[in-house]
């Protein structure tokens, strides 16, 4: 089942990466939990609806990662979510590849969900007008991760995605974005980022 | 756009001050320091006297963060005019040439240093982060192993050799340099923690069992490092959970997990403010995993 993006996903994302230009970044995609499991829902896009920012500069230490993977399931759990995916930049423009931490993290999310999803950013690509999706989309088939041609067909709604993001970057609202390496130098720092979801929702 | 002395009702001094103090921090708060030091240097110069020096030298840098090449050539070109054969200015040269990733260039240059100034560690260093930067990460891992067998005091070099390592996943030699990072500094709470991390992530019951030490350690030095408490009930909570442990083990473990377990509840009833999650339903669930 192939993963589409809400503008509010795809946004985050992208400040989440204009954020910390200099270190690679990483976070989840969270999915609506659907009720029931349709007979023929395959081939129905899995909408990822938000995503957590997690860390910036080092990715690849264990033990904060599987405390965010706790924590952010049991706020999934309680909001009917469940974790889709995993999204990365890489720390250098011209290197979008999944890495190796990139793919553990995707294997763990699998045990969970059976389709789940990497999404790299491509920072060669990322400009302040967003005139085009930034992403690769990487799906699991037979052992391997294997990039999908990214079409707008990814996107709820490309062109909102487009605008929003746009915006949002010029007013340089990225400098409010909270991972979770923000969270855990302050507790105060909600990784929800209420205040960005109402800027997305007041320019939707 | 408004100016930054008009948005924040600020003075020159109190701009200048702000320069400083992100220079004394280190901070990589480049657009910031873009900003500020843009209004500074065209509207305030001839206030700043020699300070302007370094306030050219450190928005350059700024400015090569933030792609304003405009902007880092103005303050390179003042800074060749008033320093014309310096060392430092020449390395600046450099750096712009890596942010244009003109790097066969900038290493020129940096070669040009080095001939003259043989121990010009911050040049040599630059050389290294060339390397970084073109995603050599086992040549820079090996330049730099080098360069701190001669300048073994350089703890800057030593934390960017921990996380070459870590990037490389070698987790051993990375705790290596975390180690010799300890030594110098005993009561720096974050390189204590920073090695706990990395051999938890080792893996292994007896590397688990030191990085809850280095936890607890990193604690005991910083009471406030959530990182710290979270990652000594992490690690308590799986040496509990080994079939390897003896029973006395799997018994002061679960207490060491429990105790850090209301700590970190605690400290979220403290800062509670309108965080979604209810700490009590994710400590359960952290606790559930065990």
């Amino acid at each position: 089942m192939p993963i589409q993006l809400t503008s509010q996903a795809y946004c985050k994302m992208v400040l989440h990466a204009a954020k910390y230009p200099h270190c690679a970044v990483n976070g989840l995609l969270v999915a609506e939990k659907t009720k029931e499991k349709k007979k023929d829902s395959h081939g129905e896009p899995v909408l990822c609806v938000d995503c957590v920012p997690l860390f910036h500069g080092t990715l690849a230490l264990a033990p904060m990662l599987e405390v965010a993977l706790t924590l952010i399931d049991t706020w999934c759990k309680e909001n009917s979510y469940v974790i889709a995916g995993y999204y990365q930049a890489n720390e250098r423009t011209k290197d979008s590849r999944p890495n190796q931490v990139a793919e553990k993290v995707a294997a763990r999310i699998s045990e969970n969900f059976s389709d789940a999803a990497i999404v790299m950013l491509d920072n060669s690509r990322l400009t302040m007008s967003c005139f085009e999706p930034i992403v690769l989309i990487y799906d699991h088939h037979e052992n391997k991760w294997k990039s999908r041609e990214v079409t707008f067909d990814c996107f709820e709604d490309w062109s909102e995605a487009q605008k929003i993001t746009s915006a949002l970057l010029e007013g340089r609202s990225y400098e409010n974005l909270i991972d979770f390496d923000n969270h855990l130098d302050d507790l105060r720092n909600d990784w929800t980022n209420p205040v960005i979801n109402k800027s997305v929702l007041d320019l939707c | 756009m408004a100016s930054v002395s008009e948005m924040y009702d600020v003075g020159w001094e109190e701009m200048r001050d702000k320069l400083r103090k992100w220079r004394e921090d280190n901070c990589r708060n480049s657009e910031q320091i873009v900003d500020v030091g843009e209004e500074l240097i065209s509207e305030h110069a001839s206030k700043l006297g020699d300070d302007i020096w370094i306030i050219y030298e450190q928005v350059m840098i700024a400015a090569l963060d933030c792609s304003r090449d405009d902007l880092a050539l103005t303050c390179l070109q003042e800074l060749r005019k008033q320093f014309p054969d310096s060392h430092r200015v020449k390395r600046l040269s450099g750096m712009r040439l890596e942010a244009l990733e003109r790097y066969d260039e900038a290493n020129k240059h940096y070669d040009a240093i080095l001939q003259d100034d043989p121990t010009n560690t911050v040049t040599r260093k630059r050389k290294i982060s060339i390397l970084k930067a073109q995603g050599k990460g086992t040549e820079a891992i090996r330049e730099l192993n080098e360069y701190l067998e001669q300048f073994v005091g350089d703890q800057e070099a030593w934390h960017e050799l921990s996380e070459l390592y870590i990037n490389e996943h070698d987790y051993g030699k990375a705790a290596f340099c975390l180690e010799e990072l300890m030594m110098t500094n005993p009561h720096n709470h974050l390189y204590c923690e920073q090695y706990a991390e990395v051999k938890y992530t080792q893996g292994g019951l007896e590397n688990l069992e030191l990085s809850r030490k280095y936890f607890a350690q990193a604690l005991r030095l910083n009471n406030r490092n959530m990182r710290a408490l979270f990652g000594l009930y992490m690690s308590a909570s799986h040496i509990a959970a080994s079939p390897k442990v003896s029973a006395k083990v799997k018994k002061d473990n679960m207490k060491y997990a429990a105790w850090a377990a209301t700590q970190i509840n605690r400290a979220y009833k403290v800062s509670h403010r309108t965080i979604v999650i209810s700490p009590q339903t994710s400590m359960r669930a952290l606790l559930e995993r065990v």
